[in-house]
């Protein structure tokens, strides 16, 4: 595991119109690491999520304050060609979004969307995504059947592979478990420990076992402001604010 | 969100087991010394089988633990109240049997005329009743300084234990060289260095109890390390 800063963030005010959603947020995330972002609804951790790729941009009336470099690069500088950050930066959503095609044409999409025609490097990339996203072997005898005849679980997996498709650095995911039984949610777990040798992840999750199993680093946001973070084990053996044993421990609401 | 209010009150519940347990361990050890001051083998009698009840606890604090780990997944203190139970009601069963081990040794020696009396036994007695009672308070209050005076206190019942031997020896060679008298006194003697061996190791389990306590509240592990909070 490398030490090198993957994201930079310094200082991020974030605004909904006169609403201010993130306070002052300064925060390191490492290359090859999982980091996790907890905290009560509202409390900007998703909010923070979608500014590192600029889902934000999309909602009309938002603002952002201070800096977000990805590798030492201002991601906000107006030079930058969000769909290339967007490419490097994937996001998987909380509910499984497959496009109403083949399971083939989900993971070749974004690599078409690149201009990728050659069919022989589109099969071995979308069979080496979705050996990825561990789901190869459950999809490769139906490869041309449509993804929505996939279960919960699976559909959320091909979105992973669709996101690793394109080549990310980072892979964003924001609640990706949170549709699904526990069986599925092992298998997305699983694939965290795995994808993490060759992505940085960052996910939001409501559930604090699941941050504490999938993530070498935990923040916990609070009401706009990231309020305490450190490596998870920390996190949830002895944190260093009562605010955040508070929260962790369920002792408020 | 909840407050978790059920939770909450389990692990208070918890708490308190592990207060009674303690209570009734430190009573054992108490009653355990004073059957033998007083070769009262009545006592000793009442100490051997009130055993039981304190294993019964020790028994209890490990299935509301493990409920409460399987069921509730706790994090940061509470998890270290968990863990740290389970630990301190372990120390204090342990403490519960050197008692029974003293009043064992006590419905022996009570057969024989007494020992001259030797006074670092009674301070022994003393030291390791002190941290005992230490020991629990800081687990009531929550207070991991203590267990850094408990350690103190433990060298103490160390020292105390070694003159406790050096008398026994001394008491053994001086003898009458009268064999059978010989042997008895030997046998008294050495009863009475398990007596204070018995002491010794309850002193100990205080030390780990007072330990377990301030893992409980910092969340670090100070065992086998020199910590100063007050640094």
């Amino acid at each position: 595991m490398t030490n090198t800063v993957k994201f930079s963030t310094r200082n991020l005010n974030f605004f909904y119109g006169d609403f201010k959603a993130l306070e002052d947020i300064s925060f390191d995330i490492k290359k090859n690491e999982v980091s996790a972002l907890i905290g009560p609804s509202g409390c900007g951790k998703s909010t923070y999520l979608r500014c590192l790729n600029r889902m934000n941009d999309l909602i009309p009336g938002t603002r952002v304050e201070g800096a977000v470099t990805l590798d030492n690069e201002d991601i906000y500088a107006p030079n930058v060609d969000v769909v290339n950050l967007r490419r490097r930066v994937g996001m998987v959503f909380q509910k499984p979004n497959p496009f109403p095609k083949t399971i083939f044409e989900n993971v070749a999409y974004g690599l078409r969307v690149n201009g990728v025609r050659d069919k022989k490097i589109l099969k071995q990339n979308v069979e080496k995504s979705l050996r990825q996203a561990a789901l190869w072997d459950e999809v490769k005898d139906r490869i041309n059947d449509s993804a929505l005849g996939l279960s919960g679980g699976q559909q959320q997996r091909l979105c992973i592979a669709r996101a690793l498709a394109v080549e990310p650095d980072v892979v964003l995911m924001d609640e990706p478990a949170s549709a699904l039984d526990p069986i599925a949610t092992q298998k997305i777990e699983d694939l965290i420990h795995e994808l993490k040798k060759n992505f940085t992840i960052i996910i939001v999750t409501h559930s604090m076992q699941q941050a504490a199993r999938v993530s070498d680093i935990t923040a916990f946001f609070y009401m706009g402001k990231l309020i305490e973070t450190g490596d998870t084990e920390t996190i949830f053996t002895r944190p260093a604010l009562k605010q955040t044993e508070d929260y962790i421990t369920g002792r408020f609401g | 969100m909840s407050e978790r209010h059920h939770f909450i009150k389990e692990l208070e519940d918890l708490k308190l087991t592990i207060l009674n347990m303690a209570a009734l361990s430190r009573q054992a050890l108490k009653n355990a010394n004073t059957a033998y001051l007083e070769r009262n083998d009545t006592l000793a009698q009442e100490v051997i089988d009130g055993d039981r009840k304190i294993n019964a606890l020790e028994l209890e604090v490990d299935a509301k633990s493990l409920k409460l780990l399987a069921l509730e997944q706790p994090m940061a203190k509470d998890l270290r109240v968990i863990l740290g139970t389970m630990k301190i009601s372990n120390e204090l069963e342990r403490i519960a049997d050197q008692a029974v081990n003293i009043a064992e040794r006590t419905l022996f020696l009570s057969q024989y005329p007494p020992l001259e009396p030797v006074a670092s036994l009674e301070r022994l007695m003393e030291t390791t009743d002190q941290m005992i009672d230490l020991a629990i308070n800081a687990f009531l209050d929550e207070n991991a300084d203590q267990a850094i005076k408990i350690r103190h206190m433990d060298d103490m019942a160390d020292q105390y234990t070694l003159e406790i031997l050096q008398a026994m020896i001394l008491y053994m060679v001086k003898s009458t060289p009268a064999t059978e008298k010989r042997i008895l006194n030997t046998r008294r003697s050495i009863q009475t260095i398990i007596i204070s061996r018995c002491l010794e190791r309850a002193a100990d389990l205080a030390t780990n109890v007072g330990e377990h306590v301030a893992f409980i509240v910092k969340g670090i592990n100070i065992k086998h390390q020199k910590v100063d909070f007050k640094e």
